[in-house]
C-alpha cells in the first residue's frame, strides 16, 4: 500500500508526544514495510523493512551512498516514496501524520542562517511545540552556552552540528531521526555528545541515528539497522548480527562489529 | 511547558527576521527612494511649468489634477520597483529556505501548506507596505507646498500598487516554490512579466480577446487605479490570480508529495482559478473616485443616460491602431460601459493600422442602433457621442454643468532632493546596519 493512502485511510492518527512513558519502552514504537524509492533508473530504496522500539538508540548503518538519508527523509515524510508503508500500534502512520511521530535532523544544512543559536532553539520550541523545561539542559549538554549569541551561518561544521542536535533534542516526536550525529566532531565532541544523547534516550526518548562510521556506532546504539545499495542486510544487537553473519559466511560468529558489517553488507 | 505563542505567530516572526536579514529588501528600500523622487520632483516641475503657463483654464483641468499630475508618475516608481525589485525579495523569502535546508525541519511541523506561504505572503506584504513609504512622504511633502490632496483617488491609487504588490509577490513565491534554485524562479517571474507586455502589445494591435484580456494585466490595472478608476471585476481578478499563486506555491512546497499528485493538483487549481476569473468578467460594478471624474460623464448627462432602458449597440469602422479609436474608446465609450451594462460595441477593420482602409467607403463612420432607429456619426469625443446618443432616444440634452478646473500649483518641490536623494539613503543604510545588528 502506498502511504498515501495511508494518508487518507487514518487521518486522525496521532501519537502521546510523552516520549518518556516508561510503559512504551521496549515496545515496539513504529515498523517500516517494504519502503522503496526510486530516482529515475536508481533503486534507492528497495523493499526496505526494519522495526523501531521505544526507547532504544537505533543505528542505521552503511556505507556512503548506501540510501540513509534518503530513508530518513522518506520516513520523515519530506520525500515521497514509491511504496511502503510506516505502522505504529498497527496502525499506518501517512507521510502527513509523521510529524506526531517522528523528527529528522538532515546532515549538512544551515537553517536559518542569519539567526543566533539562542533565537533557533526559542523558535524550535515555539514553533515545533518543544519542551521550554529541556532548553538549558540541552544547552549544558551540547556545550552551546558560547555559541547562544552567534548566527548559526557563521559556526563551524562542528558547532552548526552541536546547534542542530540541539533543535533535534527539543522537539517532542517521540522519535529522533538524525543524520550523521558525529560528523564533524572532534573525539572528544563525539564522546560527549554520544554520552548526551544515551541520557536523553534514557528518558525514554527513541534516536535513530544515521552513522557511517561503526566505531561511532558500536559506542552508542543498542541495535542496528544495516543498509546497503538501499537494502537492509541485517537488523539486531551485535550479537544477533554477529550471528546472521556467521550463518551467512557458515563460519563462528566474528568478534568485531567491523568484521560483522564487512560480512552482511 | 510550551510556548504560549501560537505556532502561526512564531512562524511570522521566522518570516520577518528573514526578510529583515535579506540584503534584496535593503536594495529594495535603498533604491525606491530615489527612484520615487526622481519622479516626484520631476512631476512637481512639470506641474509648475504648467500652472504658470496655462492657469485655471478649463482646457487644461484634467492636466491640473493632482493624480493625474504628479501622483501618477510618483507612484509609477513602485510599479518599476513592483517588476524589477519586489520578485527578488518574494524569492528568497521560499528559496531561502529550500537552499538552507529550513524548509526540511519546518515541513515536518505539520502546518499547513497554504498558512505557509501565506505568512510568507503576508510579511513580504508588510516590507512592501514599507518600501511605499517614500511615496507616501510625497503626499506630505505636496501637502507642505500647498498642494490639493484628493482622499478617495489617492487611496484608489495606493491600494492598486498594494494589489499589484501582492500579485508580484504571489507569483514570485509561485516560481520559488516551482524551481530548486533562485535564479531560475527569478527568470520565470521576469518571463511572466515580459509576457504580460507582450499581451499588452498584442492587444493594442490585435484588438479583440486580446484587448479584453489586456485588459487585466498588471501594467493595465495599475493604470485604471492611476485614474482613480476601480472596477470590480479588476480587483476580483486580481484576488484570484493572488490566491492561485499563493495556492500553487502551497502545492509546490509539500516536497513529500509525488510529483504527478502535485500536477494534478496545480491542474484543477489552474482550472478553478479560469473558471472563477472568467466569471468576475461578468462583475460590472465600478467606482469613479477621481476628483476630475476622468472615467465619468457629466452627472446631469449620467442622470439623462440613465433613462435609456432600450440595448444601444454601437458599430465602430475604425482600426486598432487608429488614434481616432483609442480617442473614442478613452473619452467616451469607456465610460459608456460603466454606465450602460447593455452596451454592445462591435469593431469592425479588415487592418490593424487602417491605413490601406483609409479610401473604403464607410471607414471611420460610427454607427450607433438604438431601439429600432440608427444614426452615423464620426465624432470621437464624448460631447459628440453623447449628441448622437440624445438625439437617437429623443431627449433633450441637458445643462452643461461646470466642469473640474484643476488645483494649479506653481512651486518648486522644494526639500524633495535632500529627502529623497540624501536623508532616505542614509535614514535605509543606518536602519539595516543597526536592524540586521540588533536581530542577530
Amino acid at each position: 500500500m502506498n502511504e498515501n493512502d495511508a494518508d487518507n485511510q487514518i487521518p486522525s492518527y496521532s501519537i502521546s508526544t510523552a516520549w518518556g512513558r516508561a510503559n512504551l519502552v521496549g515496545n515496539m514504537l513504529f515498523e517500516v514495510d517494504g519502503l522503496s524509492k526510486r530516482f529515475g533508473g536508481i533503486a534507492a530504496l528497495s523493499d526496505v523493512s526494519f522495526h523501531v522500539r521505544a526507547g532504544e538508540v537505533l543505528g542505521l548503518i552503511g556505507p556512503n551512498g548506501a540510501g540513509k538519508s534518503t530513508l530518513f527523509e522518506c520516513l520523515a515524510g519530506i520525500l515521497h516514496s514509491d511504496n511502503g508503508t510506516v505502522r505504529a500500534e498497527g496502525l499506518p502512520v501517512g507521510a502527513q501524520q509523521r510529524s506526531s511521530l517522528l523528527f529528522y535532523v538532515p546532515d549538512g544544512i544551515a537553517p536559518w542562517s542569519a539567526q543566533s543559536v539562542r533565537w533557533i532553539l526559542d523558535f524550535t520550541i515555539g514553533f515545533f511545540g518543544g519542551c521550554a523545561a529541556l532548553r538549558d539542559e540541552v544547552i549544558e549538554q551540547l556545550d552551546l552556552g558560547s555559541l547562544l549569541r552567534q548566527p548559526i551561518g557563521t559556526l563551524s561544521k562542528g558547532q552548526r552540528k552541536r546547534a542542530l542536535l540541539g533543535i533535534g533534542l527539543l522537539t517532542p516526536q517521540p522519535a529522533l531521526l538524525i543524520d550523521e550525529p558525529f560528523d564533524g566532531l572532534d573525539l572528544r565532541q563525539s564522546r560527549d555528545i554520544a554520552a548526551g544523547l544515551r541520557a536523553h534516550a534514557a528518558g525514554g526518548r527513541t534516536l535513530f541515528l544515521s552513522i557511517h562510521q561503526i566505531g561511532d556506532a558500536a559506542r552508542i546504539c543498542d541495535r542496528f539497522v544495516l543498509l546497503s545499495n538501499g537494502r537492509v542486510c541485517g537488523e539486531g544487537t551485535v550479537e544477533e548480527l554477529a550471528v546472521l553473519a556467521a550463518a551467512r559466511d557458515m563460519s563462528t560468529p566474528h568478534q568485531n562489529f567491523e568484521e560483522v558489517f564487512l560480512a552482511l553488507t | 511547558m510550551h510556548s504560549p505563542r501560537p505556532a502561526f505567530l512564531w512562524l511570522l516572526d521566522k518570516e520577518w527576521r528573514e526578510l529583515v536579514v535579506s540584503k534584496a529588501w535593503w536594495v529594495l528600500l535603498l533604491a525606491i527612494g530615489p527612484l520615487v523622487g526622481v519622479s516626484f520632483i520631476s512631476a512637481v516641475h512639470t506641474y509648475a511649468e504648467v500652472s504658470g503657463l496655462n492657469g485655471t483654464a478649463a482646457g487644461v483641468g484634467e492636466a491640473l489634477s493632482p493624480l493625474i499630475g504628479v501622483w501618477a508618475p510618483t507612484f509609477s516608481a513602485l510599479e518599476l520597483a513592483a517588476v524589477f525589485l519586489l520578485p527578488f525579495v518574494a524569492i528568497r523569502l521560499v528559496s531561502g529556505d529550500r537552499q538552507s535546508g529550513a524548509l526540511k525541519l519546518e515541513l515536518q511541523q505539520g502546518m499547513g501548506s497554504f498558512v505557509r506561504i501565506a505568512a510568507k505572503a503576508i510579511v513580504a506584504l508588510a516590507g512592501w507596505l514599507l518600501a511605499m513609504l517614500p511615496a507616501l512622504s510625497a503626499i506630505l511633502l505636496w501637502k507642505s507646498y500647498g498642494g490639493s490632496v484628493y482622499g478617495p483617488e489617492l487611496v484608489t491609487l495606493i491600494g492598486g500598487h498594494v494589489l499589484n504588490a501582492g500579485l508580484t509577490i504571489a507569483l514570485g513565491v509561485a516560481t520559488a516554490s516551482l524551481t530548486e534554485h533562485p535564479s531560475t524562479a527569478a527568470i520565470l517571474t521576469l518571463s511572466f512579466t515580459v509576457g504580460t507586455w507582450v499581451i499588452n502589445f498584442f492587444g493594442a494591435v490585435q484588438g479583440g480577446w486580446w484587448e479584453r484580456v489586456s485588459g487585466y494585466t498588471p501594467a493595465a490595472m495599475v493604470a485604471e487605479f492611476q485614474h482613480g478608476l476601480v472596477r470590480l471585476s479588476t480587483v476580483l481578478i486580481a484576488a484570484i490570480l493572488i490566491v492561485t499563486g499563493l495556492g500553487l506555491a502551497a502545492i509546490w512546497l509539500r516536497l513529500g508529495v509525488a510529483v504527478s499528485s502535485r500536477v494534478c493538483e496545480s491542474a484543477a487549481v489552474g482550472l478553478l482559478a479560469a473558471v472563477a476569473i472568467f466569471a468576475s468578467t461578468f462583475a460590472t460594478a465600478s467606482w469613479d473616485t477621481s476628483e476630475s471624474r476622468s472615467n465619468s460623464f457629466s452627472e446631469a448627462d449620467e442622470r439623462a443616460l440613465r433613462t435609456i432602458q432600450a440595448p444601444l449597440r454601437i458599430e465602430v469602422h475604425l482600426a486598432v491602431e487608429d488614434p481616432r479609436r483609442l480617442d473614442l474608446e478613452h473619452r467616451a465609450l469607456s465610460k459608456l460601459r460603466r454606465l450602460m451594462p447593455k452596451l454592445q460595441v462591435d469593431y469592425v477593420s479588415a487592418t490593424s493600422i487602417g491605413l490601406f482602409e483609409q479610401t473604403k467607403a464607410g471607414y471611420g463612420e460610427i454607427w450607433y442602433f438604438l431601439g429600432g432607429h440608427s444614426a452615423m456619426s464620426r465624432v470621437t469625443t464624448s460631447e459628440g457621442v453623447l449628441e448622437t446618443i440624445y438625439s437617437l432616444a429623443g431627449i433633450t440634452p441637458p445643462k452643461e454643468e461646470e466642469t473640474f478646473r484643476g488645483h494649479p500649483l506653481a512651486v518648486p518641490p522644494k526639500g524633495a532632493g535632500a529627502i529623497f536623494y540624501v536623508l532616505w539613503p542614509v535614514l535605509i543604510s543606518v536602519s539595516g546596519i543597526i536592524i540586521r545588528k540588533r536581530l542577530k
